[in-house]
């Protein structure tokens, strides 16, 4: 996936011009965020659960080398084969080379955030290959030739009428004539296309929500049923999983996914919760006859050496940016890469480089909701205000922000000169605002009166105020 | 390449968790740690299991019946083939094949079908804390069944709810038969709302998902 994140203030503007993506987004507000809420709310142990499921991923981190050859002996032992990637490039030809081998044309996906990470449909594309996104809003984003804008649900910005005209359009391809407008027939449209490619599919690809070492299994977690229903038709299942992705045993699994659904869905579970291992045994009757996973370090071997180790403690539920009001206003395409938000804001720079990632770094407010919400607590607000420091150390921001925040300083370091001119300003906003008190306009902060006044300065600068209050006893 | 990759990617593990001043688990306590694993804090169930589970599984959308015995069985299915209007023309998980199945149902006890209106399969374990299912993949209970049909019917004995997915892990350590190739944890028939955030039943799998429990705890 091409990167656009250094547009963030370009798309961000306009999506801040578009009544849809502001609809849609505010939606989350009154959906997930509410629903985890009610969930947490219900739950007296969710504090000391949060704090297990924090303490394994740092554990597991910890013990990183160790945990992924357990896991990787365990995947061998049960006929499974498994291959690690250096980076995106590595882990594409990997794949692709797996599926060349197996001669094949149709390719089923689970919906795996790593595989949009690496660029592979792509890839795989480019080699012949039919890609079929399976779930739903995955695939309809993938028909719309868009992009997820949310890790979770990645069609929040479609309206129904925009998907009505999608499939209108593209599905006469497999005999669907008339156009139709409700949720559930357009969905059954999905079902019955999919239905056909899951026994013609000749790979299947997943993520992995999870790896077990103590299993050698890989866990995805679903409410359509469409991974699992790819992976077991194929006769070739290939897993692409971050190697950050390991946790110890069936049982930290099973504390980590408490607290994954809860915090993106507001649920105790989803439908589907599947735990894969290997290929099919000799008596079995259905399963894929090859089974491999697709080990992928791109970026986070560096990420695990230094201040941003805490950001691999990421479960992918999306709570982050449920709850964060930039994502919520400009919406996840803004962002211009595969992950948006608050962790995207951290992990593109790290993944992508801190040059690509642009200002996702500054598209936070620092109000800290990211933080609380996080099922593994990671210090978003400190990692995104450690890397505006890294981009202005790099050379990264602009010479008329650096120039501006200079003049700040050196204004701000001068008390006396600083209180003078900030008494000047105020008089003068006084004078001009004359009996309303407030601009319709003002020069230099149109963001700020494009949709609403504001209010001119009345009475004392507040360190004038402060000093009086301080002598009254 | 791959080989190579594999000793960079660990060496590279090593050096910047030992910089960091991680501290790793010595390794007979790893070897603790992974095969007596621990639990962590769990939500408290105030009901007994079988309660808690029914009322779990029942507010997921999956209809709970009881029959006493598997004998009980094939007449229960026989009553939901006419009130759905279904022919008798089913996939039935080969663990449950001794049944008196009557001669004139066409019953395939093989793999899922394309076109699958109806399955019957055998659970390995309840989770009363969801109100989950338990499917362990074999030669007597293939995965696509649990997948394929529009009615998913299981057959479950009561005794085999546990009260935590912790529980069955344990369970299954403790019989040694190994891992299978797929554990299906299933809480509820397969939704979307990935079109205009409105709910849709069925999205890929099953429409609707009913239980029979065997038996009494």
């Amino acid at each position: 996936m091409q990167i656009a994140s250094q547009q963030f203030r370009e798309r961000a503007s306009e999506a801040l011009l578009d009544p849809n993506i502001r609809t849609a987004f505010d939606g989350l507000k009154t959906g997930f965020a509410a629903a985890r809420a009610r969930s947490v709310a219900a739950l007296p142990e969710f504090p000391a659960m949060r704090e297990a499921a924090r303490n394994i991923r740092t554990h597991t981190l910890e013990n990183l080398d160790l945990y992924l050859e357990r896991y990787e002996e365990a995947v061998r032992a049960q006929g499974g084969h498994v291959h690690w990637a250096e980076d995106a490039e590595d882990a594409c030809r990997i794949v692709r080379d797996i599926c060349r081998k197996a001669g094949a044309k149709i390719v089923t996906k689970g919906k795996s955030m790593v595989s949009e990470e690496i660029g592979l449909n792509a890839v795989l594309e480019a080699d012949g290959c039919e890609v079929l996104e399976t779930d739903a809003g995955e695939y309809i984003v993938q028909l719309a030739k868009e992009t997820p804008s949310h890790i979770v649900v990645p069609t929040v910005h479609k309206t129904v009428q925009e998907i009505s005209e999608l499939f209108y359009e593209r599905h006469r391809a497999y005999g669907f004539e008339e156009r139709v407008t409700e949720a559930a027939d357009l969905i059954a449209q999905v079902r019955a296309i999919m239905r056909e490619k899951y026994f013609t599919a000749d790979v299947s690809l997943t993520g992995a929500n999870f790896l077990i070492a103590e299993t050698g299994s890989n866990i995805i977690v679903t409410n359509e049923g469409n991974g699992d229903l790819a992976s077991m038709l194929a006769p070739v299942h290939i897993v692409t999983a971050g190697i950050e992705k390991v946790v110890p045993s069936l049982n930290d699994a099973s504390a980590l996914l408490r607290m994954l659904g809860r915090s993106a869905l507001g649920m105790e579970t989803t439908a589907y919760t599947t735990f894969m291992t290997g290929p099919k045994r000799a008596h079995d009757l259905d399963g894929p006859e090859e089974y491999h996973v697709v080990l992928i370090d791109n970026g986070r071997t560096k990420m695990l050496d230094g201040p941003f180790r805490e950001m691999l403690r990421c479960i992918r539920c999306g709570a982050c940016m449920n709850h964060c009001p930039v994502y919520l206003s400009v919406g996840g395409h803004a962002y211009g890469w595969v992950y948006p938000g608050p962790m995207g804001s951290v992990l593109t720079p790290m993944i992508a480089g801190l040059e690509e990632a642009g200002d996702l770094p500054n598209a936070c407010t620092l109000n800290g909701r990211c933080q609380q919400v996080c099922p593994v607590d990671i210090p978003l607000p400190d990692l995104l205000r450690r890397l505006r420091h890294e981009r202005w150390e790099a050379g990264f921001v602009k010479q008329t922000v650096r120039w501006s925040l200079g003049l700040w300083a050196w204004l701000a370091t001068k008390p006396r000169l600083y209180r003078s001119l900030t008494r000047l300003g105020m008089a003068v906003l006084h004078k001009l605002g004359g009996k309303r008190g407030r601009f319709r306009r003002l020069p230099l902060a149109g963001g700020w009166t494009g949709s609403r006044d504001f209010p001119a300065p009345q009475g004392q600068t507040f360190l004038d105020a402060w000093s009086k209050g301080a002598k009254q006893p | 390449m791959s080989a190579d990759a594999r000793t960079q990617i660990l060496t590279r593990i090593r050096t910047a968790l030992r910089q960091n001043g991680a501290v790793p688990m010595p390794p007979a306590a790893l070897d603790r740690r992974m095969t007596a694993p621990p639990t962590a804090p769990l939500p408290a169930m105030e009901d007994d299991r079988v309660s808690r589970f029914i009322a779990k599984a029942d507010a997921n959308g999956i209809a709970v019946d009881h029959i006493a015995s598997l004998q009980m069985l094939v007449p229960a299915l026989a009553r939901l083939l006419s009130e759905t209007g279904l022919k008798a023309d089913i996939s039935v998980a080969p663990a449950l094949a001794d049944l008196d199945w009557p001669k004139d149902w066409q019953i395939n006890f093989a793999a899922g079908r394309r076109e699958e209106h109806l399955s019957v399969t055998f659970a390995a374990a309840g989770i009363a804390e969801t109100g989950s299912l338990v499917f362990r993949s074999g030669a007597g209970s293939p995965a696509t069944l649990n997948f394929l049909p529009d009615i998913h019917v299981i057959v479950l004995r009561t005794g085999d709810i546990a009260a935590y997915p912790e529980e069955v892990w344990d369970r299954f350590r403790a019989e040694g038969q190994g891992w299978p190739r797929a554990m299906n944890v299933i809480a509820s028939p397969s939704r979307t709302a990935d079109v205009g955030g409105i709910v849709v039943r069925p999205a890929h799998g099953p429409k609707a998902v009913h239980l029979f429990l065997l038996g009494s705890d």
